[in-house]
């Protein structure tokens, strides 16, 4: 152990007087992670990522342009916020994009397991990317947000294609419109 | 070994009629303290020389800052100003409610609404003569550096991990290295901690640069639960599924006072989603839902009891008045708590982590000329035969903003800092005593750089 | 009303409204005004207990209003327990209280029917004959009784309880009851109306693994002659044989099925076998149950039924709790399920009903007293039920335990050793009429008294070797805080004392059996049944 401070110690205010750093904000540990995993980003073809504001890391959009699967040609947007509490928390991440998906909602949530509840510290941004392009390869019709698409790909696979063409273009699948997509 | 005995002090126990009253330090005032402050002991700090002149040093020069003035923070304020601190600093940005009063002993039914932080003062400064608390109701992240360096000891009384996680990197932001890359331990402030949950708590110290950081063990803190959305969506089975289901959908969608986000303590907010989760609950069968139950979930309520928050902020003010005095030798390190099942306690050193992204790195201080270009800066991470970086990406803060200087792997961020490279770093803004944070592949962390400038230098370590 | 309810949130998700009730309905009696006894009436008085009495002749000095928050430097020399109940009454209005300035000792011999009337009494820095008669009194009268004390760093409580039953024990991690080992007949009906194979994907992988591993159990049971996988291997060919029902896709890869993976997951806490538990068994083998009168407590009645219930059943089971846990599955079969466990848990309660009324008529109590809601509390815990019974003081003076013995001979000292200290400076206090190290002439030379008064109190024990053992260091530090109240301490050892004066009064949660010791040198802490 070591003996932190000596009686004769005074107050520290000649310190804090002294070599003023008023103003010069110090890095936070959400700050020096989210910096590292940014550098470190190493993304599919298939999604690139845009920060509005270069020096605000915390608020940036994925574009996923899926080369293969159902959602082929098509152009999604997704904006991820990431708080203080990263990574003891996940990043928030809403699909901005309107998209006929079974894990996606028409309000933009995602039904994604590491965004809620298998959240670990461990995982990073990264992560996160590769888990939402998994999305568009492999939509999972068992666990829906948007329950007909689910019920349609489970049910009718060709039907389900059509629909996912018919909303990229633009256009109703069954009441709702849907914005085009397509790149 | 016993100078402190020329210092005599009269006893009165049974004499006290005759007592005369000082307004400060009446006669026998701090009998019970100055026994193991002025008597040699065993299981003092192997530094302890006991002596009348600790007391001074808490009563008159030690500084502390006590962060939350909630339920933990009432008790240390009342804990450490009779232990002898007289100079405390309190931060606190909430307001009072009703369900604080069940535990937060220095609150009144009148004082709802108030600010903790200055409520709490007041009540000490009145009860407890000569204490000299000074209530600051706002963020900790409204203070710099400046702030956070006149205090001996920080003590923690907080229910977020995001803040106990800012003061942590406060603090270790501030301890200064040597030429050597010692650590100069006079720049050390120690952070003392408490939590409780239920009949449940922790009390640790962490000494920033010595011993383990809450960035070390953050796996102690488990991450709040969340349900799969799915779940919440379409396959409800417990009451709070519906509630859930009623804040991530319902709400947006049937916008019941308009644009007004939730407010977990407006009760018609609630008593709204109540009544929509029953419904959604009666639908799928599902029993359960009730005001209590709801708010619980808005508002993730943690159960708080007086007893274990009284435990938890007691074990942390003795370990206070142990670092201030030496007088005994500080917990090592970490104490659980929980007595729902007889009463547990557990004490464990938590190890540092070498690696930790917080605290194993000493900044690293780099000298450039004023009109020294970004471009030679990253060439000199590159070069470097210590350092070898391969492409590395760094950000800082300019005037309280972040600012990002240079990152090749994102193309967007790239096409925008490019310009930055042929830039002087007085043209960006950049001033001697900055930090660089660099990322490269080559760490397993972000490194912290120290840049001084100077007209004389060129680029050395 | 829903005032009181804001204002206690926090503590009613903890304890429910009946909890709080006991709380609002309890009288609590404080010995002695010290930092400790204040700062345990304190976390009493704020969770809104009903009312206190504080009984203390003395008179406030400067020493203690240094150091209790609860005196006021102003009121040096006025009465100790008058300041410290006007300044406590502050902290909740909903809160009555009192005072006595009186010495306990003489209310002891003029009075003792005073104390009769209080739910738990709390003694501070009692001590000699005092703390026996005292202790003696509470003991007759099953009165829970506390004792406790700061001295220095070192923090002391011991609860003095003939007997203390608690159905809430809400223990923190415990098996569910799922029966699945010995499936009731409602449970069997569901889950053989269900067909996996024929089940589309969908539903397939929206089945709660109750049913999952259920299905898998009889396919087991009649390959295995109707045994159930007992050892780690059959565990573990078992897992493997759930695993194969895992549904694959077109190229034979299996699917994701999360409530597979569930059923897997819990196998082994599943295929713990049903049974009733020791603490339960024994309980029904106490006298108090095997001898039911009409001064038995309902609790005991109910014990009676439930012994009852549990020999005439077939399976020799305690009723079912009734709960299930959360688990993968869509809302409709989750929700069937969760209404068979509670149909069948309804069931059990209503024949534990029945058993209740009959001893109640054998033993010559009133019958029906016992309200529904009672019945129905006590039936879902039946699992967790619990007695405690400490020794009394007495007993604990006139032969140390057994336990306190091997901690003085085993090779680490335990923090038990700060037991035996204190009992020394007991010694040390009948001598010498003071306490060691109380003034700073002779702190010094208190040590060797005190040595002497340890090695008297081991030889009463028949261990004076033991007096090896004990460094003196320990003695040392005794008589340098010669009984000095460091308040932290004090607050620490008014939160650990409250709680167990709470769960005293809830009947919720287990209190220690019998001692706390806080060491406040290294915060760690030691329980001890002494």
């Amino acid at each position: 152990m070591i003996k932190l401070f000596s009686l004769k110690q005074q107050k520290k205010e000649e310190l804090a007087s002294g070599t003023s750093s008023a103003g010069k904000r110090k890095a936070t540990a959400a700050q020096l992670r989210l910096t590292k995993d940014l550098n470190e980003l190493q993304l599919p073809k298939t999604c690139i990522t845009e920060f509005p504001d270069p020096n605000d890391l915390l608020n940036f959009k994925l574009i996923i342009t899926p080369d293969e699967g159902y959602y082929r040609g098509g152009k999604f947007t997704f904006s991820f916020k990431v708080g203080l509490g990263y990574p003891h928390e996940a990043p928030k991440v809403k699909c901005e994009t309107m998209v006929y998906h079974p894990n996606i909602d028409l309000e933009g949530n995602v039904c994604l397991n590491i965004l809620r509840e298998d959240w670990k510290p461990v995982l990073t941004i990264n992560s996160v990317i590769y888990g939402i392009q998994y999305l568009f390869l492999e939509p999972n019709p068992e666990d829906p947000l948007n329950k007909e698409a689910a019920e349609i790909l489970s049910t009718n696979k060709r039907q389900f294609e059509q629909n996912v063409n018919r909303s990229m273009k633009g256009g109703y699948v069954g009441s709702v419109y849907f914005e085009r997509c397509l790149k | 070994m016993l100078q402190g005995l020329d210092y005599c002090l009269k006893m009165e126990v049974d004499n006290v009629v005759s007592t005369v009253r000082e307004p400060l330090n009446w006669s026998g005032r701090w009998n019970h303290i100055q026994k193991v402050l002025e008597r040699s002991g065993p299981f003092a700090h192997p530094d302890f020389e006991p002596s009348p002149d600790i007391l001074g040093f808490l009563l008159n020069n030690c500084k502390l800052l006590v962060i939350g003035a909630g339920g933990l923070g009432c008790e240390l304020l009342k804990n450490l100003t009779l232990t002898g601190f007289r100079h405390i600093d309190v931060i606190d940005m909430d307001t009072i409610d009703l369900s604080n009063l069940n535990r937060q002993f220095l609150f009144r039914q009148n004082d709802i609404g108030k600010a903790k932080a200055t409520v709490a003062s007041d009540f000490i400064n009145n009860r407890v003569k000569g204490a000299e608390v000074v209530p600051h109701f706002c963020k900790i992240q409204d203070y710099d550096a400046s702030f956070y360096k006149q205090f001996h000891i920080v003590v923690c009384g907080l229910d977020s991990i995001v803040a106990r996680r800012w003061i942590n990197g406060m603090l270790i932001s501030l301890l200064e290295y040597d030429e050597d890359g010692n650590l100069d331990q006079t720049s050390v402030i120690p952070m003392v901690d408490g939590g409780t949950e239920g009949f449940k708590g922790n009390a640790r110290i962490i000494l920033p640069g010595l011993s383990a950081c809450m960035e070390c063990t953050l796996d102690l803190y488990p991450p709040q639960v969340n349900f799969p959305m799915c779940t919440i969506a379409h396959t409800p089975r417990q009451p709070e599924h519906c509630v859930e289901y009623v804040k991530v959908f319902g709400w947006e969608k049937e916008k019941p006072f308009g644009d007004a986000p939730i407010d977990g303590d407006n009760p018609e907010h609630i008593k709204w989603i109540c009544g929509s989760a029953c419904e959604r609950a009666e639908q799928f069968g599902i029993q359960g839902v009730t005001y209590r139950l709801t708010q619980g979930v808005i508002k993730r309520i943690i159960p708080a009891v007086a007893s274990t928050n009284a435990v938890i902020a007691a074990a942390c003010s003795t370990e206070v008045f142990k670092l201030a005095s030496s007088c005994g030798a500080p917990m090592n390190n970490y104490m659980v708590f929980n007595d729902a099942d007889g009463v547990y306690t557990y004490t464990f050193e938590a190890e540092k982590s070498e690696t930790c992204v917080a605290c194993s790195q000493k900044p690293k201080t780099i000298h450039f000329k004023p009109t020294s270009q970004l471009r030679e800066l990253i060439e000199f991470l590159c070069q470097d035969s210590m350092l070898q970086m391969k492409s590395p990406g760094i950000t800082t803060t300019v005037n309280g903003n972040s600012k990002t200087l240079f990152m090749k792997s994102i193309p967007s961020i790239e096409r925008a800092t490019r310009p930055n490279l042929s830039k002087s770093l007085a043209d960006l803004g950049l001033s001697s005593g900055q930090e660089l944070i660099v990322a490269d592949v080559t760490t397993p962390n972000s490194l912290i750089f120290i840049l001084k400038l100077s007209d004389q230098c060129s680029a050395e370590t | 009303m829903a005032n009181k309810q804001n204002k206690y949130d926090r503590q009613l998700r903890l304890w429910g409204d009946h909890g709080q009730w006991c709380l609002e309905n309890s009288k609590i009696c404080l010995v002695n005004v010290t930092a400790t006894g204040t700062e345990t009436l304190k976390n009493l008085i704020l969770p809104g207990i009903g009312s206190f009495v504080i009984v203390d002749k003395s008179r406030v000095n400067g020493e203690d209003a240094g150091s209790n928050f609860f005196l006021d430097p102003n009121a040096i020399g006025e009465s100790k327990a008058k300041v410290a109940t006007n300044l406590l009454l502050e902290l909740n209005p909903e809160v009555k209280g009192e005072y006595i300035e009186e010495d306990v000792a003489n209310i002891l011999e003029t009075n003792p029917h005073f104390f009769l009337s209080f739910t738990v009494v709390i003694a501070c820095n009692l001590y000699g004959e005092t703390l026996q008669k005292l202790a003696a009194l509470f003991w007759c009268n099953n009165i829970p009784f506390v004792t406790c004390k700061s001295f220095g760093f070192i923090g002391y409580l011991r609860l003095v309880i003939p007997e203390h039953c608690i159905i809430e024990s809400h223990p923190d991690n415990s098996h569910e009851d799922l029966r699945l080992d010995c499936p009731f007949e409602e449970l069997c009906a569901y889950a053989d109306t269900i067909d996996l194979d024929a089940m589309d994907k969908k539903d397939h992988s929206h089945t709660p693994y109750v049913i999952i591993l259920y299905k898998y159990l009889m396919e087991w049971k009649k390959a295995h002659s109707g045994a159930m996988p007992k050892t780690w291997k059959e565990k573990k060919e078992f897992k493997k044989l759930v695993m194969s029902g895992i549904r694959k896709n077109a190229d034979g890869v299996p699917e994701d099925e999360e409530n597979f993976d569930e059923a897997v997951k819990q196998v082994n806490s599943a295929l713990v076998p049903s049974c009733v538990p020791e603490k339960v068994q024994k309980i029904f083998n106490d006298p108090k149950c095997l001898q039911l009168t009409e001064e038995s407590t309902d609790f005991w009645m109910m014990v009676g039924g439930l012994r009852q219930f549990v020999s005439n059943s077939e399976n020799g089971l305690l009723p079912l709790r009734g709960s299930l846990p959360d688990m993968f599955s869509d809302s409709d079969k989750y929700i069937k399920l969760q209404n068979i466990y509670q149909g069948k848990a309804k069931q059990d309660m209503e024949a534990v009903t029945g058993h209740i009324s009959q001893v109640c008529t054998k033993s010559g109590c009133g019958n029906g007293k016992i309200s529904e809601k009672d019945i129905k509390r006590f039936c879902r815990n039946a699992h967790f039920l619990r007695v405690v019974r400490t020794r009394s003081l007495q007993s604990e003076y006139e032969s140390p335990s057994k336990s306190i013995m091997d901690s003085l001979t085993s090779d680490e000292i335990s923090d038990a050793v700060w037991y035996v200290l204190l009992r020394a400076v007991e010694r040390f206090q009948s001598t010498n009429g003071r306490l060691p190290g109380m003034n700073n002439a002779e702190w010094e030379s208190d040590v060797n008294r005190l040595k002497n008064c340890l090695y008297d109190l081991l030889k009463s024990w028949d261990i004076p070797g033991a007096v090896e053992a004990i460094s003196d260091d320990f003695l040392q530090e005794m008589c340098r805080c010669g009984s000095s109240e460091i308040h932290s301490v004090a607050s620490y050892m008014g939160g650990v004392t409250s709680h167990e004066v709470v769960k005293l009064i809830t009947a919720q949660y287990i209190p220690i059996c019998n001692s706390y010791i806080y060491n406040g040198y290294k915060s760690t802490s030691v329980t001890i049944d002494i």
